[in-house]
């Protein structure tokens, strides 16, 4: 269980980027955060691992608070929460692999990385990470060699591969082309499904948010508008979300009018 | 056809700014300043040409080279280029974490940040000529002093190149990286080390041609190699050995150049 607790996050420069977020997310939810860009959504997501703390309230993840801890105890946290990246953040000169053995480094000493032996075990956790989004072929080939949909798939596969309890995926189609983007969204509904882990995607495309969303949140100058399953979000929600009336520009597909 | 009358004005052009001509008219004036008769040190190109001709006796020796000499001379370049090896791979060795320390985006903290760049300001701030002396007094004349000179020339420019480039790697697999509960070591092992390797043999490599051109000079103060030959030959005014000694070097310098593309091609 993930809970905010009137979590507000002000940046150095006097933004708020999130205002007094109280939110609750069960163990197992597939959520998908909605929200124009500047509303806070990869703010939220980001204090769930503390890449960004909240300056007041506070996150806990299973009781623990993520807003005090420090070294040790927040690699452990991060260990076991994977993340995907909008511009997928693999290190392109290296293996396709090595990108995901990234995802042991929290179970690793750090001798072993220095002189970059990992353990069988990892290894293999790995390889089956690889398998499960269907690229475990490019085991060995550079990352730079993928095309953009292959290289968000060994982003999942590095964040599976820590054998997360959470997933968060910050904007993970908004590189891809639209079909792509449905088989990077059906890729992370089925990890959420097989494996129960809590999955948290942020989104900007409408259509997207209400096929994958079991449950979605609508942010707004930081502060939480909207919270509700994908069947009452309808258009009139999403113009509350957004202030202003939906465009074309909203949705990965625009419906043609019948 | 007639352009259709655009929606928005275009913005009237923007005032050249006069800093560039500026700029350019003081860096000229500076160095008329500085070499100026009065203020300066009296630079004329007429005295030079006119020097030059005198030099032109010990040119025209330089250019024929004595083929004789090259059996003297086979000891000292192997040992220059060993010396060049050597403190090349130590220097390089040491040049790596500093580089990752003297690095924004590497280092673990502010201080140490600070203290890193402190310290290889001042070995930068040494010429190789004055570690070699030091070295040769400390020490006594021969290789292993000039090896040490080298090391720490070396260690200037490894970090500083490499420092420089890893300004300026890609965020993302740091992010990446600290995102999966990766230690500070991990993290720059993992997500910034593959981005820097291709350029960092390219440095070493550079560093290793460096070494070989500044043992001819390091070489004048006794530090070994094919440096005390040339100096030794100069001294006897022996023009035409001093001529195959650069030659041979020259060809030397072409060869690792060579060597360097090959295997930077093969890592990018």
């Amino acid at each position: 269980m993930i809970r905010f607790e009137k979590a507000s996050v002000t940046y150095p420069g006097g933004v708020h980027a999130l205002r007094d977020i109280t939110l609750q997310i069960p163990d197992g939810q597939m959520m998908v955060i909605v929200g124009l860009s500047g509303a806070g959504k990869s703010t939220l997501i980001r204090t769930i691992n503390g890449l960004v703390q909240p300056t007041s309230g506070d996150v806990t993840i299973d009781g623990r608070s993520i807003r005090h801890a420090r070294g040790r105890e927040l690699r452990e946290i991060r260990g076991r929460i994977g993340m995907i990246f909008q511009t997928f953040n693999l290190v392109k000169r290296t293996t396709v692999l090595n990108n995901v053995l990234m995802g042991r480094l929290h179970a690793t000493p750090s001798w072993r990385s220095v002189i970059g032996r990992y353990r069988a075990d990892d290894v293999e956790i790995a390889m089956q990470a690889l398998e499960r989004v269907g690229i475990v072929d490019k085991a060995y080939v550079r990352a730079s060699n993928l095309s953009g949909g292959q290289q968000q798939r060994v982003g999942i596969a590095r964040a599976l591969a820590q054998q997360p309890k959470i997933l968060l995926a910050d904007e993970p189609v908004a590189s891809l082309d639209p079909p792509t983007s449905h088989v990077v969204m059906r890729d992370l509904q089925r990890i959420n499904r097989e494996l129960g882990i809590t999955t948290i995607v942020n989104l900007h495309f409408l259509d997207l948010a209400k096929v994958y969303g079991e449950r979605i949140i609508g942010l707004r100058g930081g502060e939480l508008v909207y919270d509700g399953t994908a069947a009452h979000a309808d258009e009139n929600v999403f113009r509350d979300i957004y202030g202003r009336s939906l465009t074309a520009d909203d949705v990965l597909e625009p419906v043609p009018a019948v | 056809m007639t352009a259709a009358t655009p929606a928005v004005q275009r913005p009237p052009r923007p005032k050249r700014s006069l800093a560039v001509p500026a700029g350019l008219l003081g860096a000229i004036l500076i160095t008329l300043w500085a070499a100026s008769e009065q203020f300066g040190i009296g630079f004329d190109i007429a005295a030079i040409l006119e020097d030059l001709s005198k030099g032109s006796l010990i040119l025209t020796e330089v250019l024929q080279p004595n083929f004789a000499f090259f059996p003297r001379t086979i000891e000292p370049m192997i040992e220059t280029i060993q010396m060049a090896i050597i403190a090349a791979t130590i220097g390089c060795a040491i040049a790596l974490p500093a580089g990752f320390l003297a690095s924004r985006v590497t280092a673990p903290g502010r201080i140490s940040l600070a203290v890193t760049r402190s310290i290889l300001n001042v070995i930068r701030a040494l010429p190789d000529l004055l570690y070699a002396m030091v070295f040769v007094t400390a020490l006594s004349i021969g290789p292993l002093a000039g090896i040490l000179a080298l090391i720490f020339f070396n260690i200037g420019v490894g970090a500083k190149l490499l420092s420089e480039t890893v300004d300026a790697v890609d965020r993302g697999p740091i992010e990446a990286a600290d995102a999966a509960g990766s230690t500070h070591v991990q993290m720059v092992r993992t997500g910034v080390f593959p981005q820097v390797l291709p350029n960092y043999v390219a440095f070493s490599l550079y560093v290793f041609e460096l070494n070989i051109r500044a043992s001819t000079v390091i070489g004048i103060v006794g530090a070994g190699g094919i440096g005390n030959t040339l100096n030794a030959q100069m001294g006897f005014f022996n023009f035409n050995n001093v001529g195959l000694i650069i030659l041979e070097l020259f060809i030397l310098v072409f060869v690792i150049e060579l060597i360097s593309i090959q295997l930077r091609r093969r890592l990018t």
